[in-house]
């Protein structure tokens, strides 16, 4: 769990605090874990790449199904590199495998985090566009349920959140949450806003809207999954049978209140988060299936754990200066 | 088409690789705290190679089934005792956790491998033709929980390796065992402060990463420095890195 409070050096000598610093080093703080999360989960999509799927036409034919409804100058690379991996797909996915894996590696390893983290900025932005069609949102498919704005973009807005840099030097004014401590918290705060006020906004356009959009995502989910992930899908279908739009409405009022959350004080910004957290992994759950990785030929966990992590990046900590009596027992 | 065959061979040089350095450590190191890791990781390199590549079968699934059972009895049991000495939270960051975890997929595997075999009527141990002669898991929660722990623990080792914190992990909280006659050997070989655990049980200090190296083998050991390098425990947790990536690799094409 995300440690919550910042433990702060406080007003001790340059000497003193590099000892204790040096005692401290090897547990991570927050902001690492998360990193390990994030490590974690490139692991996880590199060794799903491995399986027997994508290394036949199945995997092309996903990536080019990505390019229908964009514009031309957004379709045209995605239908090239779906021939490009069609043409060659032992090399191809054997490539991105092994890009997935070691991204998640270098990620964990403190000695190369940041070429890690960079990297993955890079391979983030291609495969949200050669892989998943700027994730539906040009082309009106897009929906929160479904995986908006892309899973792999979201990999990308944690690297740059969880960048292993301060902005700011000074002791007595640290960063308010994780995501703050690179950006500031006005730039990262508008980086949630967007995040999650796009999302809401997504929730209400047409296709997600109509009487049978969100019954008819979820339900056609089921195939191949477990028994109890299909359960779970048939209830959350038979909840929005014929509900489209009630239920569009109040996903989108719960995203924007998330989205609105971080500007609040302390304990309201706060439920925002925890909000944020439930709201993405019951879409996890219910609307994504868990990427469907259960079921066979899922490439990554989708957006919603994505999201659970981003807003964990975003949990108000109590800031306490730390003492050099605190120092004494912590270390 | 299935998995390319030479991409099953890597996977499976990688477990051989592990199972023999393994071995080596075992070989050379007489009776240490984490000689039953050692063991295991020996047996489960040697069983996994089998199941990737046809030519390196060794023994039946199913004697593979009651092997990995005993073994993960074993870490259970290892699991238990830590958590008896040091309180419920070793669960967390103990030392033989991920080893019960990695016996308990191994179990787990091989006994889908097992179910396949009757079902099909193919012989085990080739899976060059791919994923399908290696069985489907039954139960593909527990295999994707199998999996997210193999990812979580391999970041998290690789986050630790090399770190005094490791060193820590590795030493402090081994429990007592009894060295063998040679009390300089395996007690170097055991590493710094293990004395002072199995004569007190309380925690070494904190000492430099590599504590296990040439500089702390005993002089006049045969091939003392290489030994030291061999029992580093940072070469253990390598071991355990490559082997929990290579699990979630068998089970994620097994899903």
């Amino acid at each position: 769990m995300v440690s919550d409070s910042v433990a702060l050096p406080g007003r001790l000598p340059a000497g003193a605090r590099s000892t204790a610093a040096a005692k401290l080093a090897p547990f991570p703080d927050a902001r690492r874990w998360l990193q390990l999360g994030l490590a974690a989960i490139w692991l996880l999509d590199g060794v799903l790449q491995f399986q027997s799927m994508m290394f036949t036409r199945a995997f092309s034919q996903m990536l080019a199904g990505t390019a229908a409804g964009n514009p031309a100058v957004i379709a045209d690379p995605i239908n090239w590199a779906s021939r490009l991996i069609t043409d060659h797909p032992v090399a191809t996915n054997t490539t991105f495998a092994t890009i997935q894996v070691l991204l998640g590696l270098g990620i964990a390893s403190r000695r190369t985090i940041k070429v890690a983290l960079a990297a993955s900025i890079a391979w983030s932005l291609g495969v949200w566009w050669f892989g998943e069609g700027l994730g539906g949102i040009l082309n009106g498919g897009a929906s929160p349920v479904n995986g908006a704005p892309g899973a792999v973009i979201l990999y990308a807005l944690l690297a740059v959140l969880l960048w292993p840099a301060d902005a700011s030097r000074d002791d007595a004014r640290p960063a308010p949450f994780v995501a703050a401590r690179l950006v500031g918290p006005t730039a990262a705060r508008a980086i949630w806003l967007v995040l999650w006020g796009s999302l809401a906004y997504f929730a209400l356009t047409t296709g997600n809207r109509t009487a049978q959009g969100l019954h008819d995502m979820v339900a056609g989910m089921a195939s191949g999954e477990p028994g109890w992930l299909a359960a779970v899908n048939r209830g959350a279908a038979g909840l929005l049978n014929h509900q489209g739009l009630t239920a569009s409405i109040v996903l989108a009022v719960l995203l924007a209140v998330i989205a609105a959350g971080v500007f609040l004080p302390r304990p309201l910004a706060r439920a925002a988060v925890i909000l944020a957290v439930v709201l993405a992994l019951v879409i996890w759950v219910a609307g994504q299936d868990l990427g469907t990785i259960l079921g066979g030929g899922g490439t990554d966990p989708n957006s919603g754990l994505l999201l659970a992590v981003v807003a964990i990046a975003y949990w108000p900590a109590a800031v306490r200066p730390r003492t050099p009596e605190a120092q004494g027992e912590a270390a | 088409m299935m998995i390319p065959a030479w991409i099953l061979d890597i996977f499976a040089a990688i477990m051989l690789a592990v199972a023999a350095l393994s071995a080596s450590r075992l070989a050379i190191g007489r009776l240490r705290p984490d000689t039953d890791i050692d063991a295991a990781h020996t047996l489960m390199g040697v069983a996994m190679a089998g199941s990737l590549v046809g030519s390196l079968h060794t023994l039946p699934n199913a004697v593979w089934v009651v092997v990995f059972a005993v073994v993960t009895a074993w870490f259970a049991w290892r699991v238990a005792a830590e958590a008896r000495a040091q309180g419920a939270a070793v669960l967390g960051t103990g030392h033989h956790l991920p080893h019960l975890v990695h016996s308990g997929a191994m179990v787990y595997m091989f006994a889908a491998m097992t179910t396949a075999a009757h079902g099909s009527g193919l012989g085990m141990g080739g899976a060059a033709a791919g994923s399908a002669s290696m069985g489907t898991l039954k139960v593909p929660t527990l295999g994707f929980v199998f999996i997210l722990f193999m990812a979580a623990w391999a970041v998290w080792d690789l986050d630790q390796i090399g770190s005094a914190h490791l060193h820590r992990r590795g030493v402090a909280r081994l429990p007592q065992v009894k060295v063998a006659p040679r009390p300089a050997v395996a007690l170097a070989a055991a590493g710094p402060g293990a004395g002072a655990v199995s004569g007190s049980g309380q925690a070494p200090a904190p000492t430099t990463a590599g504590a296990w190296g040439a500089s702390q083998a005993p002089a006049g050991y045969p091939g003392s420095e290489a030994a030291g390098r061999l029992l580093d425990p940072r070469v253990a947790v390598g071991c355990r890195i490559a082997m929990g990536i290579s699990m979630a690799f068998m089970l994620v094409i097994m899903l």
